[in-house]
């Protein structure tokens, strides 16, 4: 009794449990470079770039070894594994994925911080209401880390008057 | 050039033996690479096309490119399966490892394996790839199917914050949680559930009916067990912001 | 065995305890009183060589040591004994002039660490690259993990002996699934000696772990170190780690690593029958075992996510769960395997010539596989009534009951009718162990592991005992990771088994060890007629 399956002439679907190829959804990702931390191979790595301010988050899918790390990591379920296989080529650069956005700037020294708006953003959106003085906070934020440093130690110097 | 029949020869350069084992069940009876005319032959003479697998150890570096050299010049056709023959997988950097290119720069697409020292014509990613992968990739060699992936470079400004404030703060917390009591996989999905029951009331004990009812509409005894842990940790965070709340006005109240 | 040890020589020793029955000790007098008492320990009849772990403690201790573990199967004990070895003298009394099973320790610590063992009987390089220059050790302290000098390549042969000529087979050759390079010294068409040179597959991995990963990343790396038994390796480590660190596993976790360690059991079983029918000649009986074991696969690709790099296992538990239909899933698949397995099995063993070429060949005795520290089925089947999943037990062995099969003819059928036991073994435990699984987390919570703690762990692999050593460092990074493979203690047996069989024999018989050589990437070879110890792998291919 012949057992043989009509792929690759008829499609086939791979089962729902299947981990396969990852994909990085543009609209949720906030640049945290979780995945890039936890990834075993660096199959996802972040580069920045500090002199036109942006950060890159690469992901080659030919380096992946589909371990699903970076999908319990991320914070925003900006990326996930799939259940495409197909990924066959013969020209490396079609696994690659980039998405691209824009360093914060310090509000202080003007320099680019190691961090992205949309990580500003995110951060703003999960402080539950009450416990922080919400104005004061996003008047703080961004600030680069020697701008923090120097700010934090000026402010904890002065006895009264206006926190800068 | 038309390909008929594929004379492979299989070629190990160090690899941890799941994708040779792979290869080996693309010849068993369910998936049958022998509809596309691929034969493991004995020696690279005879051979249409390598198949490699494997990071490329320093070790099997010369014996390797001997093989390749043996192969008659024409079509000399390399196919990299696996991931660790693609780019070098998870032992990319090992000083065991031979690479021409350095090897912790960041650049991309990232390097390493087979191409190092052979010029590669299809690469077949996958740790261990499925047999159907690796049938994909000989037909997409042979031309009788399409290529599917496609290479993205996104520069989009929007960025979607599905909640806000206290139920973000929560999702954060419960993910954490459902991580460790069913696992990711289908703790994510259940957690989403949930989030969405907590956005529909604002009612205390109307939320409870809704989890009660979710509970008994849900079959798998996992996924209520699953729903439980939830709504507990839900409860005890709920209560713990509900103090910090008081305290915080009885301060307010004295300092002002 | 610990009692007894300590009996004769506790005066001198420092001790270090581990666990229940774990324990190190460092001898404080000078290292000539070392063999004495490894050979104390080893002539008591149930004590085995575990392990053998070089390391290099020069940032805290100055020196770097070396230590050997024994273990006690009837007691269930781990004893370590511990050398500290000084820089500007790295030398200390060698255990393999005496006791065979040490030799490729040795010869392993020396090639990575620079250490020699006084009295080594082959000292020639084992591990490390033939292209690697003299003077640079990977495992020491101050060598970057990806720093790669380049060489000259200088392979070692042995010379050829007189009136021989020389026939080099490998390392791509069709009997051979992994590179390996053999060279055969032939008379005619007799060979008289052979010569191996193997480690094509050395991916310096211990290095790596060390260099920059940190403890949940390292079970990932960990399933790679072979692709049949890799899941055997990544629940050794953590199970290494969780010891290490007192962390306890839910009962839950622990189930689930029982049923996927019987499931890689089972795969890897069925595969080799279907190798073993292959080298025998009868293709289909290949085949048809294949086609029951892609049954395996797939279910496995359903319980997991991938059919073979499970990618469950981290450090406190599993990743993923059983959900209700998966365990469905599991009881359907049990009935029908039972069926199947038992039909293609009958098949199998009714062909008078698989048996006839299985049947008295390829013998070790029971003394031998004691000398040379054989371990799982090959153990088994010359009358060594050692599995680690009865004797130390691990994750949920404790709670289910199965039966040990030993065979005392000790030859290539003995061992085939073991694994084939062990199959049915497999599914009964499965079973039990779905109908007993307890609900609950599946990971634990645990706050950081503290720097300098050690844990030691083993399992039973489909091929034998796979033992993992770790030491962990400040900052919750590993400092030193040691993996000794199955394979690492049987194939050094197979020169025994040979002797005295045709060269057509000698296929079957290395493949009936069942060898990993991805694991080890060790092999030793008897020559036929002077008796000369060397090491050589005869080419036994599809059984990677």
């Amino acid at each position: 009794m012949p057992v043989t399956k009509a792929y690759p002439f008829e499609p086939e679907e791979a089962p729902p449990e299947y981990r396969g190829l990852p994909r990085i959804n543009p609209l949720l990702c906030i640049g945290c470079g979780a995945c890039a931390n936890v990834c075993p191979p660096n199959a996802v790595i972040r580069i920045d770039d500090y002199s036109t301010g942006t950060r890159k988050i690469v992901l080659d899918v030919g380096r992946c070894i589909r371990c699903a790390r970076c999908e319990e990591a991320c914070p925003t379920g900006a990326i996930k594994l799939t259940r495409e296989f197909e990924a066959a080529t013969d020209d490396r650069n079609d696994h690659i994925e980039v998405v691209e956005m824009r360093l914060a700037r310090c509000r202080n020294c003007g320099n680019f911080t190691d961090y992205t708006e949309r990580q500003v953003q995110k951060v703003l959106s999960v402080i539950p209401p009450g416990i922080l003085d919400f104005e004061r906070v996003r008047d703080k934020l961004p600030l680069c880390s020697k701008c923090k440093k120097s700010l934090t130690i000026i402010n904890a110097s002065r006895v009264g008057g206006e926190w800068r | 050039m038309k390909l008929r029949s594929l004379w492979v020869f299989h070629l190990n350069t160090g690899a941890c033996n799941g994708c040779d084992i792979e290869i080996l069940d693309v010849l068993t009876p369910y998936h049958d690479i022998e509809r596309l005319g691929v034969k493991l032959v004995p020696t690279p003479r005879h051979a249409h096309a390598l198949l490699v697998t494997g990071p490329l150890t320093r070790q099997a570096y010369y014996a390797a490119k001997k093989a390749y050299d043996a192969m008659p010049s024409k079509p000399r056709i390399v196919i990299a399966v696996g991931t660790c023959a693609c780019s070098g997988g998870i032992f990319y950097d090992s000083y065991a490892i031979r690479r021409e290119s350095d090897r912790l720069s960041l650049e991309y697409p990232r390097k390493g394996g087979a191409s190092e020292f052979l010029p590669v014509d299809i690469y077949i990613p996958g740790c261990p790839p499925r047999p159907e992968e690796i049938l994909y990739g000989i037909a997409l060699l042979k031309g009788l199917v399409e290529k599917k992936v496609k290479g993205e470079h996104y520069t989009l400004k929007e960025l979607v914050l599905p909640r806000s404030q206290f139920n973000a703060w929560i999702e954060l917390l419960l993910r954490e949680r459902i991580r460790k009591e069913i696992g990711y996989f289908d703790g994510y999905a259940l957690l989403e559930e949930f989030m969405r029951l907590v956005e529909k009331s604002n009612d205390p004990g109307e939320f409870k009916e809704l989890v009660e009812r979710m509970k008994d509409e849900v079959k798998d005894s996992r996924l209520r067990y699953g729903l439980d842990m939830l709504y507990k940790h839900y409860i005890e965070v709920v209560r713990m912001y509900e103090g910090i709340l008081a305290e915080k006005k009885v301060v307010l109240g004295v300092s002002k | 065995m610990i009692e007894g040890f300590e009996r004769k020589f506790g005066a001198v020793l420092e001790k270090k305890t581990l666990g229940e029955k774990k324990v190190v000790y460092a001898p404080m007098i000078s290292q000539e009183d070392f063999p004495e008492m490894v050979k104390f320990l080893l002539s008591m009849p149930t004590v085995r060589l575990f392990t053998m772990v070089g390391t290099d403690e020069r940032p805290f201790e100055d020196a770097f040591s070396v230590t050997y573990w024994f273990a006690d199967w009837k007691k269930g004990e781990i004893l370590g004994i511990r050398l500290y070895v000084p820089e500007d003298n790295p030398e200390y009394p060698s255990v393999a002039s005496f006791h065979k099973g040490a030799l490729w320790f040795e010869r392993e610590v020396k090639d990575l660490l620079g250490l020699r063992a006084k009295g080594l009987p082959d000292p020639r390089r084992l591990v490390l690259p033939d292209d690697w220059p003299e003077n640079d050790f990977p495992l020491r302290e101050d060598f970057e993990y990806h720093s790669s000098p380049p060489g000259e390549r200088g392979p070692q042969h042995l010379p050829k002996m007189e009136g021989t000529s020389v026939h080099a087979i490998g390392p791509y050759h069709i009997a051979l699934d992994e590179p390996a390079h053999f060279r055969l010294f032939v008379r005619g068409e007799e060979i008289v000696g052979i010569d191996y040179r193997g480690f094509y597959s050395h991916r310096g991995i211990e290095k790596l772990a060390r260099g920059r990963m940190n403890y949940n990343q390292v079970c990932f790396i960990a399933e790679r170190v072979c692709g049949i038994c890799g899941f055997c390796h990544s629940t050794a480590y953590a199970q290494a780690l969780e010891e290490a660190g007192k962390i306890e596993v839910p009962d839950r976790a622990r189930y689930i690593r029982t049923i996927l360690l019987e499931f890689e059991r089972l795969h890897s079983h069925l595969l080799w029958i279907g190798v073993a029918a292959h080298l025998t000649g009868f293709d289909t009986a290949f085949m048809k075992v294949w086609a029951v074991r892609e049954k395996v696969m797939q279910l496995a690709e359903r319980l997991t996510g991938n059919r073979k790099t499970y990618g469950l296992v981290v450090v406190g538990g599993v990743r993923r769960d059983l959900l209700d239909y998966r365990v469905s899933m599991i009881e359907k698949f049990i009935d029908e395997m039972r069926e199947k397995f038992d039909e293609v099995v009958n098949f199998l063993l009714s062909a008078r010539s698989f048996v006839d070429r299985c049947r008295d060949v390829g013998v070790l005795t029971k003394e031998l596989a004691r000398e040379w520290d054989a371990n799982g089925p090959v153990a088994r089947a010359s009358g060594i009534d050692y599995d680690v999943r009865r004797d130390f037990p691990y994750a949920a062995y404790p709670e289910l009951s199965f039966d040990v099969p030993v065979y005392t003819e000790g030859d290539v059928l003995a061992r085939a009718m073991v694994r084939i036991d062990e199959v049915r073994e497999s599914l009964s435990l499965i079973e039990q162990a779905i109908d007993a699984m307890p609900s609950g987390p599946i990971m634990a919570e645990f706050d950081e592991i503290p720097g300098g703690v050690e844990g030691i762990s083993a399992v039973e692999a489909p091929r034998g005992e796979n033992v993992h050593y770790v030491m962990t460092e400040d900052s919750n990074v590993i400092y030193r990771w040691r993996i000794k493979a199955a394979t690492y203690n049987n194939l050094q047996a197979a020169p025994d088994m040979l002797r005295g069989y045709t060269i057509a024999d000698a296929p079957l018989i290395i493949a009936s060890i069942d060898p990993c050589y991805s694991c080890t990437e060790r092999v030793q070879v008897v020559d036929v007629k002077t008796g000369k110890v060397s090491v050589v792998n005869l080419g036994v291919g599809l059984c990677p």
